[in-house]
């Protein structure tokens, strides 16, 4: 057993047991009066840090191969480039911090419409089967912001097939999501969601979990001051 | 040939005799005779159940009240539609040893079962329809299962069942295959055109040659049936004189049907086959190369059969030598084993199989390995598997040279059973590992680039590597001892990026800690000399991938998630992911108690290993797990668990051996209990 090997083979007792991680998806939507607007899509996994370091050290975790940094940096990096050719899309930016492990893509759109394709086609584009259904849309003439998600009936039943040493990867796993506009808001049809004390910025915050158990719904219709 | 017949009538009624008097023996013996003299000197691998020491363990009562006999009781009840209350009922011998063998040929290999038998009524009892299936002959009753390859067979003190299978690469040889009138079917006309004149000829073969296979196959008495039957087929061949219609293959199902084979179902299989013989007929190639795999198939199948019958039939009807004359087979007998596995030399099956393999230069790979064993405990306080190897006298020698190192006794202060989670020891010679090195590599490799191959190459490479390395001084930089040990879990604040959101949900980016539980390891070495090693570090400092404190050095590794450190103190190299325990290691202040059982573990044996479950229950926050549901099941489990650990023992003779030992926890009367208790759960 060389040097190598055997520093993985410790990692795999010392660390490997619980894989649970603590990761958290951000989105946010920052809505300008004339419909154009900027996404910020964050994804950070700081908080199993270890975990994460250690597993990319592995070339396989659990029969799921671990992608390596270079592997993760390319495929943003072609995410970008698709953005870019996408149409409504500009101002594409994405940044990758491997020490604590937080990737960012960030865009500006024509219309928020012009999101609605973009996620499902990366997704397919990665061989990820899309598990939601998700559309935005903005009416200038009623200030209407709306969001509507549909969960797959089977992303369920999907997940529960999944073993449950895998499901736990997604135990402390949280996703927020705000909206802020530059009008005030008047009401919102989800109650999950908060609006700030300005009036300006919708926030929904809900463990991953309930998303994929279908127990909290992302859909939100949000009216503006008009 | 004719001269069997008589011979074979004599034994019956020897056996007969026999069995009269064993009867009367047996009512004033308790202990009638073991199975394992109806094994064949020849069997490959043999593994027994021991009735007795299981039922020492469990009362049957006990047994039929468990889960587990339950479970078996009511589903055979059911499947049968029968009451039975007790595994007595099944009419076997549970008091003495059941026993698995298999025996391997280059062309069959048998897979046999004897169980023992208290009552034979009772046992045929479990067959449906037995009056159609069973066919009797004196006190022998056989049936042959409707697969056509395995034959169950029974006197009033045994059942015996033996399943056949085909090794299909002795068939692929065609002149193999020849002499029993099979040919290998391929997807072609002409070519099985040219074939059938050669089963023609072959046909002869027949006659001519099975006494000589048989020779390697079946044993004696065998042999007397085997021949009448071949003489028979050769009578009905030229009879019927097929051969000439051109059509080969409406031949086999005829001969098929001329063999007297006692089995029903097997007489209808085959006028089935035969019967959709003349419609297939036809042009259509595929057809007819189906169909002639087919019946290549059932031919196949039908020899089997017959040589399973003679098997079968030797065994109750012949003496012949035992397993028992066997030395390796009687020195793997414990008698207080619950069950044992015997696997006979792989050098000399390989020898006897291997001209298959010698053509690959393959011969002796298994050079040196002689018999296997593994032999099962269960006592009031633990599981043992008990493993062992017979080598050759030559890597014997070199393994007890290898071995004759002692684990450092320093290394036991680092030892805190208190809160060890467990640790792995382990103690060779390394001077005499690389001195016998070259020898052991020679032995395996040598022969295993074929004879006149490699041989000097590999000599010389052996001799280089002698050359190039000086054992002597690479021994004293590693002595060849190491322990690794977990000495318990330690939590630590690591600190983490997240987002703080104001009034207006503006976002901002904010490090927070939280605490992350790491087992703290110490894995350490012996060595005498510490030059290299330091200058080593000295390379290391210079390049700034190690630095250093108080004697403790620290390896500046960006990519690690984990903190590693290092110090040489006493001749010993250190390795470890908690400063403090190191700082303890450095100025003599940390707390030894190493328990009697783990310090003898690990003294007296050159390979150790020690998991104690019970130190991690509680150790590890909920949230690690991912819920305090995980967390509580796993905890649960971890405090039932007792020591789990394994050892090697020494040398003794040509033997080399290890055991695997669970402890099982307390409240549990005895292992096989505690087993029945876990399969309960685990069922739930």
């Amino acid at each position: 057993m060389n040097l190598k090997q055997f520093y993985k083979l410790l990692l795999f007792i010392v660390l490997i047991p619980a894989l649970s991680s603590c990761f958290e998806i951000v989105e946010e939507i920052n809505m300008r009066n004339n419909g154009t607007g900027d996404v910020i899509l964050t994804i950070n996994l700081s908080q199993s840090k270890t975990k994460v370091a250690s597993v990319m050290l592995l070339d396989s975790v659990q029969g799921y191969k671990v992608p390596s940094k270079q592997k993760i940096q390319s495929e943003l990096a072609e995410a970008v480039a698709y953005l870019k050719k996408s149409e409504g899309i500009s101002n594409v930016k994405s940044s990758s911090d491997f020490t604590n492990y937080i990737a960012t893509i960030s865009f500006t759109f024509k219309d928020v419409s012009n999101i609605n394709n973009i996620t499902k086609n990366i997704l397919a584009k990665q061989k990820i089967k899309a598990t939601n259904t998700s559309s935005y849309s903005f009416n200038k003439a009623t200030k209407i912001f709306s969001r509507k998600y549909q969960p797959i009936a089977n992303a369920k039943s999907e997940f529960n097939k999944l073993k449950n040493q895998d499901k736990a990867v997604f135990n402390g796993a949280m996703y927020t999501s705000i909206y802020r506009f530059e009008t005030p808001v008047t009401n919102v049809s989800n109650p999950a969601s908060n609006v700030s004390k300005s009036k300006k910025a919708v926030m929904l915050k809900s463990n991953i979990m309930n998303l994929i158990n279908g127990k909290v719904n992302v859909s939100n219709q949000i009216q503006l001051l008009k | 040939m004719t001269g069997c017949s008589p011979l074979k009538n004599k034994l019956i009624q020897m056996k007969k005799l026999l069995v009269a008097l064993s009867f009367l023996f047996l009512t004033s013996l308790t202990y009638a005779q073991d199975l394992v003299k109806k094994i064949p000197a020849n069997a490959f691998t043999v593994a027994t159940i021991k009735g007795d020491n299981v039922f020492k363990l469990m009362f049957v009562k006990d047994f039929n009240e468990s889960f587990v006999g339950k479970k078996i009781l009511t589903e055979t009840s059911k499947s049968l539609d029968k009451n039975f209350t007790s595994v007595e009922d099944f009419g076997i011998n549970l008091e003495k040893n059941m026993y698995y063998f298999n025996q391997l040929s280059d062309s069959i290999t048998y897979n046999c079962f004897l169980i023992p038998l208290k009552d034979a009524s009772r046992f045929e009892n479990l067959i449906t329809d037995k009056e159609k299936k069973i066919k009797i002959d004196g006190e022998i009753r056989t049936m042959i299962l409707p697969d056509s390859m395995s034959i169950i067979k029974w006197n009033n003190n045994m059942m015996y069942f033996v399943t056949g299978s085909i090794n299909s690469s002795f068939f692929a040889d065609s002149l193999k295959s020849a002499r029993y009138g099979i040919k290998d079917v391929r997807y072609q006309t002409e070519i099985s055109l040219a074939d059938s004149t050669m089963t023609a000829t072959d046909s002869t073969y027949v006659t001519t040659d099975e006494p000589m296979v048989e020779e390697v196959i079946a044993p004696p008495v065998v042999k007397a049936k085997v021949q009448k039957k071949t003489g028979k087929k050769s009578t009905v061949k030229n009879k019927s004189g097929k051969r000439k219609k051109g059509v080969k293959s409406k031949k086999i199902p005829k001969k098929v049907k001329h063999n007297e084979y006692d089995s029903a179902e097997y007489t209808v299989t085959d006028s089935v086959g035969m019967a959709s013989l003349p419609s297939t007929a036809g042009d259509d190639q595929y057809d007819q190369y189906q169909q002639e795999q087919t019946e290549q198939e059932a031919k196949k199948k039908q020899l089997a059969l017959e040589w399973i019958t003679v098997q079968a039939n030797q065994i109750f009807n012949s003496n012949y030598e035992s397993i028992e004359s066997n030395k390796s087979y009687a020195a793997s007998l414990d008698k207080n084993a619950i069950a044992e596995v015997w696997v006979s030399s792989l050098q000399d099956v390989y020898n006897s199989l291997s001209p298959a393999f010698r053509s690959y230069g393959r011969a002796g790979v298994m050079k040196g390995y002689g018999s296997l064993t593994a032999k099962l405990f269960m006592d009031n306080k633990s599981f043992r598997i008990s493993t062992g190897l017979e080598l050759a006298k030559e890597q014997a020698d070199s393994y007890k040279k290898i071995m004759n190192r002692k684990l450092n006794k320093k290394f036991l202060k680092y030892v805190d059973s208190e809160k060890a989670i467990g640790f792995m020891g382990y103690a060779i010679d390394t001077k005499a590992y690389l001195e016998e090195l070259p020898k052991l590599m020679q032995q395996t490799y040598g022969s295993f680039l074929g004879i006149n191959k490699m041989d000097e190459e590999i000599a010389l490479g052996s001799e280089l590597f002698s050359l190039l390395l000086d054992e002597e001084a690479v021994s004293k930089v590693v002595k060849g001892d190491a322990l690794f040990i977990i000495n318990g879990l330690n939590s630590r604040d690591v600190s983490y990026t997240t987002y703080d959101y104001d009034e207006d949900y503006n976002q901002t980016e904010v490090t927070k800690t939280k605490k992350e539980t790491l087992p703290d390891f110490l894995f350490m070495f012996s060595s005498e000399d510490q030059r290299l090693m330091n200058k080593l570090i000295k390379y290391g400092i210079n390049k700034n991938k190690v630095s250093v404190s108080n004697n403790i050095y620290k390896i500046e590794e960006k990519k690690s998630p984990i903190d590693i450190y290092f110090m040489i103190k006493d001749g010993i190299v250190f390795f470890g992911n908690s400063l403090t325990e190191m700082q303890s290691i450095s100025d003599n202040s940390f707390h030894t108690s190493i328990s009697k059982m783990h310090k003898t573990l690990l003294s007296k044996n050159n390979f150790s290993f020690l998991f104690n479950a019970k130190n991690l229950v509680g150790k590890v926050p909920d949230q690690e797990f991912g819920g305090e549901e995980t967390a509580k099941k796993f905890n649960e489990t971890l405090g039932k668990m007792g020591n789990v650990y394994m050892k090697s023992n020494p040398i003794k003779g040509n033997l080399v051996s290890a055991d695997i030992s669970a402890e099982i926890p307390n409240g549990h009367e005895n292992a096989l209990k505690y087993l029945f208790t876990l399969i309960e759960n685990a069922a739930k």
